[in-house]
């Protein structure tokens, strides 16, 4: 049960917040209380339960905003966790985007919809299908100036090639469209994102590699009608079965939200949804340990001991993706050394626009590459001074890690072959499909 | 305030000329305005005529309300516009009453009015949202109106006015506890309710108001089972807590009969600290003999049989629920296939991974092998948070044994590498904890940690010296290099842990490392005075044991030592001088203690416990906020222990007819059971493991639970519990789809016709043809909406998703041997659909005896079968004694040859024989077989 909702601003400000079942507890005095006992900076770094006298605080944090809490018994964790990842969720679709700004402008709105989810501290519903019967704010946006707007309107209003890719901030809006909006879109967006986590052994071994996949769809189209969605004929799950001629795309499970209808799925390999407006989640699926392609790194680090107290790392990056393929973001960071006071670092690097620091913090170096083609090889030569450097000091050099992102292309080679409305939507309806694969954790250990 | 000087000008149309003007800035009346003043220009717009104004003031109050800021002052202004005809204005007073009527009571009075007028509209929305805000209003006078309205609202038609009614229900109890008889009547009423949307919402009263009231329960029990997999989410949890709850107080342990060489088996593992364990093992083990064997209610099985579908649920708070529903209720068997889905929630949100984790720390102690199969998926990774990463650590060490310690320990190498202290620091604990539980790797662990002392950073090396000290003292004898290392690391090792437990090892193993002891306590009298004082006792221990053993060598040292201790700052130092000095250093009237002080000092110290921290944990209910805490949360009711003794099962049975022409057409399906010749089409369908036929067999025993209709179905529960959920029960659905679809063609082969090859997936004999045609298969499993149930449907069609996963069977006992005519041993059988496993051909036959008269029967078995050419006959194993009043199940198999000639045999007790004879009806002979999917399909694609 309930007690108490807060949602909070990252400097801690009480941006919402709802009394449940009236305790009449002052906020000040709880939340304060939590705040003293917690710490923002506490409150930064993981999310558990706080427990002060006979309240219990859960918060958990999406896009900068702490969304808090209070119980005075005992219910399951997962229920508050869930339920605040719902709010968040449920925020995000109504206002459009979420940040402090978007639920400063919205604060009838929110709370009107936490009176719909809880009643006298108990969850109602979460369902935007029902909700939407209910609410009746309508949501304050703000419009940023954007230069990819203009963009798309070519001279004389004509329409550019541009148009052919949405702007990034498209998917952003609030899915109920206010009533003075006169062309409404009738927009469905389906993100295909990945998951990678790879750990590369010192002898350049592969020893761990999973996927995690998801397909989400963002839907704005008023009414439910259904979508079909095709992905790979050659999609299989499990390690039994193998379809068709063609490089199999194999993921090990797959789980699928339950509004999918799965009767075309075993031999079509479709998809079926009624999209309730809003995001969501069609299906998850993990690949673990047999990746369909290499890696799409591969480095050859080299550290030794140069003479004196220096440390000389080389690094050799290369990228084992087609050549038409780029990532884009590379950040590679590598633990030089423990226990160092001072310490300074030169660099030699193949092109201007990276760029190598040392972060004194962590100890680490890091080297960024703003984009990086398929097939190129790119090298470095980091000569770090290390004072009382000894020979264990070399064993001391931590493992590489890579965090990058890689659009247009998904690991297990999944992909969305046709994206259809049935029966077709009068009007304008677009369709999007983006894919995207994320390093979760790239490590390669020396 | 651009939004007030817009709305200005519109009313200067509609305001009276006389009107005083008022600041539009409400900051413009400065420190002077009063406090009623302050809201002034929500009061006009209020009071306006034109809902647009309305709405934006609307807006702007409930955004301060949203705030925290105090609007209670405006509620005469608002609360005018409860009747305002506009939807969206009066949606917002409804917020700003539920929040302020409390403060307001008497102008609050002046709403409620509007709300009765609302709950007689016809429009079940507004019916709904009138009882939700009314009984939101907490004001005492009230009391007698929200009772009515809410035993009204309870009896609705729309069942969401009927769940607003149940969430009103604890609102009500809150206000005014007195009124608990009358809620627990409306509560008892809704529990008999059959539409899930209500389920979920009446069990959360039930939870709040009365909980004690278990009775309550036992008429909807299987009702609530039933419909479980089509409740909402959020009531999904709440029933299945509940039902654990309940099932603890009304079922046996089901792990009761556990082979105890099995249990000792796992325990061994913590071997160190169960001896009372054992103890309690002992009289239990006793207890054991004197028990019949352990029969599984049916309604128990029928409970965890519904729950396991929803372990894909994609809401993590029902995962765990049933996670630990089934940790706390199934069978030791059956419990691994919560392991899959927890490890799926490893993949959620970090705050979800962490609650996991604690949950999974707390299994894993108890249950090692559950998770030995996912142990990859504990590894850390990087970019974990630290509370995560050592939850992981946790899980891991819990899960090292003998075969995967070596990956493990490769592992924990590289952890060691990384930058977050804490989190090495807690690696290096956990190899410790590794090296203890596990002899073997001791020693490596030991090199290990050795090799550690080398390194760097400060951090890394006093942890290792504290964990290596707590390995050394469990044997000293082989490690004095070790020792002798540490000695050394003392001249540059800082941390003050780190250095007290080298002075305390050197202290206590004196002897192994006679030539460094004293020199180290030589360094260390030089800089006693600047030690901690952590180090500085340990300096003493250090020097009295010393003089104890070498007091040539180190008699002046010591001296110096307790000297410069006697003048310390801290008192707990002077004491420990005071008390060392006398205790050791002979004079003249040293007392009687003296003597012993060796044995006081270099007694044999016992090795410390490295346990986990989980290790306490379970007492708490898995998946609660108590267990996270690991503190009595407020409200915790603790899980209830098993029962002794079954309490009586019938109670749960319920008038067939009663529930059976509500909504589901399982239980009209169940109904036709009934008929004779009807021939079930939805019998046997999934792979058999017929190990423990047994057991199932056992629990055929509940012979009572049979006409119930709700079926018993235990012999689901094998092939269940083995089979990989998704994939099999998608298989089982196809299969069961696939029947369905045979029966339509209308096929009525004859009984006599051969089994074509074994591949042939059907094997009934013969397809009834009074098999309903109209029944279609149901894929749509999960896809009960809610909007379908707030247009008031009933759930006609989506309770049907327990039949589509698990075939029902109710299976048919037929008599063989009538009491009378058997003088008091009266036989029954069933056919109950289970392979047979030791010839495949045969019919598996379950015979249930019971014993009727006052004393016993002995040496039940069958003799001189007279068969059919071609017929054969397993016996089942003579009986060797069944006493007075009981019964007893076994089971027999025979090959009809798949014809219905009757199979005559004799049945022997040790006084008398009994002729009887077995005539299968049509349809019962079958046998199940195992298909993977890729030949079902092949075999589907052949049929059709």
């Amino acid at each position: 049960m309930i007690s108490q909702v807060f949602i909070l601003s990252s400097q801690g400000d009480h941006l919402i917040y709802k009394d449940c079942i009236l305790m009449h507890y002052s906020q000040e005095n709880s939340l304060d209380l939590y705040l003293k006992l917690v710490g923002i900076t506490i409150l930064l770094s993981v999310q558990c339960p706080q427990r002060n006298k006979n309240l219990n605080f859960i918060h958990v944090r999406h896009s900068g905003l702490y969304w808090v809490v209070s119980t005075k018994d005992n219910p399951s964790p997962f229920t508050i966790i869930e339920f605040l990842n719902r709010l968040a969720a449920l925020t995000k679709d109504y206002c459009g985007s979420l940040s402090e700004k978007s639920v400063r402008m919205n604060f009838a709105l929110i709370y009107e919809l936490l009176d719909e989810m809880v009643d006298y501290g108990y969850i109602q519903t979460t369902s935007t299908d029902i909700l939407k019967n209910f609410i009746q704010t309508e949501a304050v946006t703000s419009k940023p100036f954007s230069l990819f707007d203009l963009s798309n309107v070519g001279l004389f209003g004509a329409e550019t090639q541009q148009s052919k890719v949405a702007p990034s901030a498209a998917a952003s809006r609030p899915i109920v469209a206010s009533h003075g909006e006169q062309v409404r879109k009738n927009e469905i967006f389906v993100d295909v994102v990945e998951r990678l986590s790879v750990v590369i052994g010192s002898n350049g071994v592969l020893m761990k590699a999973d996927v995690e996949g998801e397909i989400r769809v963002k839907c704005y189209l008023p009414t439910c009608s259904e979508m079909r969605i095709g992905l790979n004929e050659e999609f299989s799950i499990g390690k039994s079965q193998l379809r068709g001629y063609g490089a199999a795309v194999r993921v090990d499970e797959c789980s699928f939200h339950q509004a999918v209808k799965l009767d075309e799925f075993d031999t079509y390999r479709i998809l079926k949804v009624c999209p309730s407006q809003g995001e969501q989640t069609l299906m998850q699926y993990q690949l673990s340990d047999e990746l369909p392609c290499a890696p799409p790194f591969r480095l050859f680090p080299t550290v030794e001991k140069d003479y004196g107290s220096r440390l000389l790392i080389f690094l050799k990056l290369r990228c084992d993706l087609p050549p038409k393929r780029y990532l884009t973001f590379v950040g590679i960071s590598q633990t030089v050394a423990r226990a160092l006071l001072l310490f300074s670092l030169s660099q030699e690097l193949s092109s201007p626009e990276q760029s190598a620091e040392l972060q004194p913090r962590s100890k680490a170096v890091l080297w960024t590459i703003p984009r990086f083609p398929g097939g190129a090889q790119l090298s470095a030569v980091f000569k770090v001074e290390v004072p009382r450097l000894s020979s264990a000091s070399l064993l001391e050099v931590g493992p590489i890690s890579m965090s990058f992102e890689l659009p247009k292309y998904t690991c297990t080679g999944l992909q969305v072959r046709f994206l259809r409305l049935s029966p077709t939507q009068p009007g304008l309806s677009q369709r999007w499909v983006r894919y995207v694969t994320h390093s979760d954790s790239y490590t390669i250990r020396i | 305030m651009s939004s007030s000087s817009a709305f200005n000008d519109e009313k200067g149309g509609s305001s009276s000329v006389g009107e005083p003007e008022y600041g539009h800035d409400p900051a413009s009346g400065g420190i002077f305005s009063s406090d009623y003043k302050r809201h002034d220009d929500l009061k006009e717009m209020l009071d306006s005529n034109k809902d647009s104004l309305k709405l934006e003031a609307m807006k702007r109050i409930v955004a301060m309300v949203a705030r925290g800021k105090n609007a209670s002052d405006l509620f005469p202004a608002v609360v005018k516009n409860v009747a305002c005809k506009n939807i969206e204005v009066k949606k917002l007073v409804y917020v700003y009453l539920v929040r302020y009527a409390e403060e307001q009571q008497d102008l609050a009075l002046l709403s409620i009015s509007t709300f009765q007028r609302g709950l007689k509209d016809p429009n079940q929305l507004i019916r709904a949202s009138a009882l939700r805000v009314l009984s939101s209003i907490r004001v005492t006078i009230i009391v007698p109106i929200m009772m009515l309205a809410i035993k009204e609202a309870a009896s609705d038609m729309s069942p969401y006015v009927r769940k607003t009614a149940a969430h009103a229900i604890p609102k009500l109890y809150s206000l005014d506890p007195e009124q608990k008889d009358q809620l627990i009547e409306v509560i008892e009423k809704l529990l008999a309710d059959k539409t899930t949307l209500v389920a979920g919402s009446v069990v959360m009263a039930f939870e709040e108001v009365c909980p004690e009231r278990i009775e309550l329960i036992h008429k909807n029990y299987r009702k609530l089972c039933n419909l479980l997999i089509d409740v909402e989410e959020w009531g999904q949890v709440v029933i299945i807590n509940m039902l654990t709850r309940y099932a603890r107080t009304q079922f046996l342990n089901p792990n009761i009969n556990e082979s105890l060489l099995e249990e000792g088996g796992e325990k061994e593992f913590y071997a160190s600290d169960d001896d009372e364990d054992d103890e309690e093992k002992k009289a239990e083990a006793a207890a054991l003999a004197k028990r019949k064997p352990y029969v599984m209610d049916p309604d128990h099985r029928l409970l965890l049989r519904n729950t396991k579908p929803l372990l894909q649920s994609r809401n993590a708070a029902v995962v765990m629920a049933v996670a630990q529903l089934y940790f706390h209720l199934a069978p030791k068997a059956e419990v691994g296939v919560i392991a899959k889905a927890l490890v799926r929630l490893l993949r959620s949100h970090s705050e979800v991974q962490y609650v996991v984790l604690q949950n999974v720390a707390t299994m894993t102690i108890k249950r090692r092998g559950m998770f030995e199969p996912h142990l990859k998926s504990f590894y850390i990774r990087s970019t974990d948070p630290t509370q995560i990463k050592i939850l992981k650590l946790e899980v891991l060490t819990n899960l090292a044994s003998e075969t995967n310690i070596s990956t493990i320990l490769r592992e924990f190498q590289t952890y060691i590498k990384s930058m977050d202290k804490d989190f090495v620091a807690a690696t290096i604990e956990a190899i410790g904890r590794c090296a203890t539980n596990i002899g073997e790797v001791r020693d490596t662990c030991l090199n290990g940690l050795v090799q550690l002392l080398s390194n760097r950073d400060e951090l890394v090396v006093a942890e290792s010296v504290v964990v290596i000290k707590k390995l050394l003292q469990m044997q000293p004898e082989q490690h004095s290099e070790i020792i002798k290392h540490m000695a050394k690391l003392i001249d540059n090792i800082q941390v003050p842990m780190a250095r007290a437990s080298i002075l305390w090892l050197i202290g206590e193993y004196c002897e192994h490392v006679p030539k460094i002891a004293p020199d180290v306590l030589r360094k260390m009298a030089k800089t006693f005075t600047n030690e901690e004082d952590i180090v500085k006792l340990q300096i003493l221990n250090l020097a009295a044991k010393l003089y104890l053993t070498n007091s040539k060598q180190t008699k002046l040292l010591t001296q110096y030592v307790l000297n410069l201790a006697k003048y310390d700052q801290n008192y707990d130092i002077r004491d420990r001088a005071r008390f060392i000095r006398q205790l050791i250093v002979p004079t003249d009237k040293s007392g009687a203690l003296s003597k012993y002080a060796k044995k006081l000092f270099l007694a044999l110290k016992p090795a410390p416990v490295l346990e986990s921290p989980f290790k306490d944990r379970d007492h708490f209910q898995l998946g609660s906020l108590s267990h996270l805490l690991n503190t009595k949360a407020g409200g915790y009711q603790e899980l209830p222990e098993w029962p002794d003794s079954a309490p009586d099962p019938s109670v749960r049975n319920v008038e067939v007819p009663e529930w059976s022409k509500c909504t589901s057409r399982k239980e009209r399906k169940e109904k036709k059971v009934e008929k004779p010749f009807y021939s079930d089409s939805e019998g046997e369908s999934g792979p058999t493991e017929s190990a423990d036929s047994e057991s199932d067999s056992g629990s055929r025993s509940e012979s009572d639970s049979e006409q119930t209709g709700s079926g018993s179905e235990s012999e689901e529960s094998v092939e269940e519990s083995q089979s990989e959920e998704e994939e099999d029960e998608e298989e089982e659905k196809m299969k069961k789809k696939k029947k369905v679809d045979k029966s339509q063609p209308k096929k009525s082969e004859s009984a006599e016709s051969k089994i074509a090859s074994e591949i042939q997936f059907l094997l009934s004999t013969s397809v009834a043809p009074t098999s309903s045609p109209q029944v279609t298969p149901v894929n749509n499993f999960l896809s009960s909406s809610l909007a379908s149930d707030l247009e008031g449907l009933s759930l006609t069609d989506t309770v049907l998703a327990p039949t589509t996963i698990a075939p029902s069977a109710s299976v048919r006992m037929y008599e063989l041997l009538h009491r009378i005519t058997g003088e008091g041993l009266g036989v029954e059988y069933c056919f109950n659909r289970q392979a047979f496993s030791p010839d495949p051909h045969m019919v598996a036959v379950q015979i249930h005896f019971t014993n009727n008269t006052s004393c016993e029967t002995k040496n039940l078995h069958i003799e001189e079968p007279k068969l059919q050419s071609g017929m054969r006959i397993k016996e089942f194993p003579e009986i060797d004694m069944l006493p007075a009043g009981e019964s007893v199940s076994v089971v027999m198999g025979i090959d009809f040859c798949d014809s219905t000639q009757a199979a005559n045999f004799q049945l022997c007790t040790h006084t008398r024989k009994f002729f009887v004879s077995i005539q299968p009806p049509v349809g019962e002979l079958m046998t199940p077989i195992f298909l993977t999917e890729n030949e079902f399909k092949k075999e589907q694609t052949g049929h059709n």
